[in-house]
């Protein structure tokens, strides 16, 4: 008989017992990977962000405008090696409730610059450039709306309208574009600043703000500073910053996440510390008198401690792993509802990397008082007790 | 019966302290249950009120179709001027209406907490501007005064954000900015903002004669009917015009939602866990007395009163934890002041609020767990055959 048998065997002696602990340790570990994958999704900004990318927004606040000759002056500041900008629409299809991210673009340099994070093929940049009202379409979007290339389609504006008094611009849908990183989203459309621009009623010749390449990140202070430092005093002052914390600052707007989370999972682990722990001492003491038996027949003191522990650890693993199933399960049935709310939930290998480790180390610690006490036990006392 | 039922009971609360840690286990999953659920739950609430408490019945609001916040709207001068000639609002002696057309901008503040930007309103309000709402008072301070580059800021954005106290000095577009007064407006939404004389606002962020959203006072309940009437009636309006309490239950409903659904799915998912936990403390309570139920059957007790014993037991238990979970979530949460991005995309700031009927769900909650995890145990014990209890 070996002693991953004994293990075994020890745990499920009392079936209901192991099976409400494995319950209760599932759920924790359900909890933690739904939370932690939807954690990373609202960073998910800040993950696909490149080093060497800067944003560029006004001062007082980045829904501000920026005069569009701001894109010549920055192309020419000593450091930027490509620049884009690009303007927020405001979109919405058919009903004011269905939001839809539309940017109005500069075509070329748009494309070019977030090549990185989006599959575009040379076939639809070229229609892009070429079709003044021509759209592009994220993957998810598109199949959201059952969109296909050639679809003619109104997109709304709930900030915009037209000259004519219209609030919906047609655009033909001239491409459908994957993306190059996992966690880049691709519910979004892109549209031609040049049409959007002509035809609005207000705002002409302004833009929402602009992004930048730097030769290279360590040139990234230095950019900002020249950028921020030629609009200084003037009546559109700049912002620029790295990409990353652009995007760190946004979801800090929406609150301390990362803080919620955290409460929450500790309290989920808090629980099952306890639970668990409990049990597992009780357990043991139950078995005072075996383990007696085991010492009068050999087994060693380090011996016995491994026992217990493995079927701590055991208990952690089995538990463990189904409550990651379950998230992993649960974050694929959400990321179909909220795909369109908060996109790229998924179980990452960071998330189950940690999660293997709390499991180790819960394993650890509700085996650790129970082990002891078996380890110490002296046979004669055990024999007399139980 | 009865006495027997007490007896039994009496017997197992009082061997409790045997199973200390093990209880305590229970007593701690449950109390942490309720506390998820309640934070949760009170984030929702406080949220739901500030923008509830922002939003008057006699007060009319008029937005672009399809804008759905004020900081997407735009309105004309020549639709400022219609709309002031409309039925049912309140005039004063002059015969001008009661109303206030409005520019809503978003500036940057930081965030005390996080140390990052944060999107804050800049509100350009006419002189009816404070008529207009209900419960404003100025608390410290004064009012701006017209044509000056003055602001007044709202008491929970000067909470929540650095830079805007009495006095300071705020760079906004073009031109520097005074903070000469602090505002209380009965903990609405518009505590969050900071206002400033619309003229002024207009010239200095170069958006002259251009207006977002216009509020008008209304006479009575049937004075909405005739503006939506008026307004749908002229094509040079065709504006969304709503009472500024529906606007805000809309604004109000998509994040407060939001929050409930993330809450309760946790509190179900912890409440199981902690069944698992209960069920397991009350399975080892009725084995560890196993001899005394079958001595007491033996002697001519009825299973009932086991079964009632170890319910009660379990309830208990539970209380005991729903009750410590909401006292800690009311010490921890009640009045905690939080910020987040409401639907104009500006900072919202809120207080939790824990009102008596959530923590009445919070203890609900606590006593189901306690019922469902004392309950199979306590059939066991009831029916557990008097030979196989006396072996132990």
């Amino acid at each position: 008989m070996n002693d991953f048998l004994l293990i075994r065997k020890n745990l499920f002696r009392k079936k209901l017992r192991a099976i409400l602990m494995i319950v209760s340790i599932l759920v924790a570990f359900a909890i933690f990977g739904v939370l932690a994958a939807f954690e990373r999704a609202f960073n998910a900004g800040e993950e696909v962000s490149e080093a060497d990318r800067l944003v560029v927004v006004n001062k007082i606040n980045f829904t501000q405008p920026l005069p569009i000759a701001y894109f010549n002056r920055v192309a020419a500041v000593e450091g930027v090696r490509q620049v884009t900008f690009a303007n927020w629409f405001g979109g919405y299809y058919q009903d004011p409730k269905n939001f839809t991210v539309v940017m109005a673009v500069e075509p070329e340099s748009y494309l070019k610059l977030i090549s990185t994070e989006y599959a575009f093929t040379p076939e639809m940049t070229e229609a892009f450039v070429r079709n003044r009202t021509g759209a592009l379409v994220g993957e998810q979007l598109a199949a959201k709306w059952g969109w296909k290339v050639g679809d003619r389609i109104p997109i709304s504006s709930s900030i915009f309208s037209q000259k004519n008094g219209s609030t919906a611009w047609d655009v033909t849908i001239v491409g459908i574009f994957g993306k190059n990183k996992p966690q880049a989203d691709t519910t979004l459309m892109l549209i031609q600043y040049a049409y959007f621009d002509e035809t609005r009623s207000f705002g002409k010749d302004t833009i929402g703000w602009l992004v930048l390449k730097t030769a290279s990140p360590a040139l990234n202070d230095q950019v900002a500073k020249s950028i921020d430092g030629m609009f200084a005093n003037s009546p559109y002052e700049t912002a620029t910053d790295t990409e990353k914390a652009f995007n760190k600052a946004f979801v800090a707007q929406l609150g301390n996440i990362a803080l919620i989370v955290q409460l929450v999972v500790g309290a989920a682990f808090v629980t099952i510390l306890m639970i668990v722990g409990n049990t597992m001492v009780m357990a043991i003491r139950e078995r005072t008198r075996e383990i007696a038996v085991l010492k009068t027949l050999g087994f060693s003191g380090g011996r016995v401690l491994r026992l217990v522990l493995g079927e701590t650890l055991l208990l952690a693993l089995i538990g463990g792993t189904a409550g990651l199933l379950l998230a992993w399960l649960a974050t694929r049935a959400m990321s179909q509802s909220l795909g369109n709310f908060i996109p790229g939930l998924s179980l990452s290998p960071g998330i189950v990397a940690a999660a293997i480790g709390f499991m180790v180390l819960l394993g650890l610690a509700t085996g650790l008082v129970p082990a002891l006490n078996a380890f110490r036990l002296r046979i004669a006392d055990g024999m007399g007790r139980g | 019966m009865l006495r027997q039922v007490l007896a039994v009971t009496r017997i197992n609360l009082a061997s409790i302290p045997q199973r200390f840690w093990l209880s305590l286990s229970t007593v701690v999953a449950v109390g942490l249950v309720v506390m998820v659920l309640l934070s949760f739950l009170s984030m929702a609430a406080g949220f739901r009120r500030t923008l509830a408490s922002s939003g008057a019945d006699d007060v009319a609001i008029a937005l672009r179709a399809g804008a759905r916040a004020e900081v997407n709207s735009v309105i004309g001068r020549d639709q400022v001027r219609l709309l002031e000639d409309a039925p049912g609002l309140v005039r004063d002696a002059q015969g001008k209406p009661v109303s206030s057309a409005e520019l809503y901008l978003v500036v940057d503040g930081i965030k005390r907490s996080s140390q990052t930007k944060a999107n804050l309103p800049l509100r350009g309000i006419g002189e009816q501007g404070a008529a207009v709402r209900q419960g404003i008072r100025i608390t410290g301070g004064r009012m701006f005064a017209p044509g000056s580059n003055e602001v007044v800021v709202g008491k929970s954005l000067l909470r929540e954000f650095e830079g805007f106290e009495l006095g300071r000095t705020v760079r906004l577009a073009s031109g520097n900015w005074t903070v000469v007064g602090i505002f209380e407006a009965d903990g609405s939404v518009f505590e969050s903002e900071i206002w400033a004389d619309l003229p002024v606002v207009q010239s200095l962020f170069n958006r002259n004669n251009v207006f977002q959203t216009m509020r008008m006072r209304l006479t009575g309940p049937d004075a909405l009917t005739q503006l939506v009437a008026y307004n749908d009636g002229d094509p040079r309006l065709k504006l969304e015009v709503k009472s500024e309490k529906d606007y805000f239950a809309d604004q109000s409903s998509e994040t407060s939602d939001l929050i409930q659904k993330l809450g309760w799915p946790l509190a179900i998912a912890m409440a199981l866990g902690a069944l698992a936990g209960a069920l397991n403390t009350m399975y080892s309570s009725v084995a560890s007395r196993s001899v005394e139920i079958a001595t007491l059957r033996a002697i001519g007790f009825g299973g009932f009163p086991a079964f009632v014993g170890t319910l009660v037991e379990s309830l208990l238990l539970a209380a005991i934890g729903g009750v410590l979970g909401a006292l800690f979530a009311w010490l921890i949460f009640d009045g905690f002041s939080a910020s987040t991005l409401g639907a104009s995309f500006t900072q919202v700031v809120f207080s939790f609020r824990l009102t008596p009927g959530l923590i009445g769900q919070g203890i609900a909650l606590a006593l189901v767990v306690g019922l469902i995890g004392g309950l199979l145990p306590a059939i066991r014990a009831a029916r557990m055959p008097i030979v196989q209890g006396l072996q132990g």
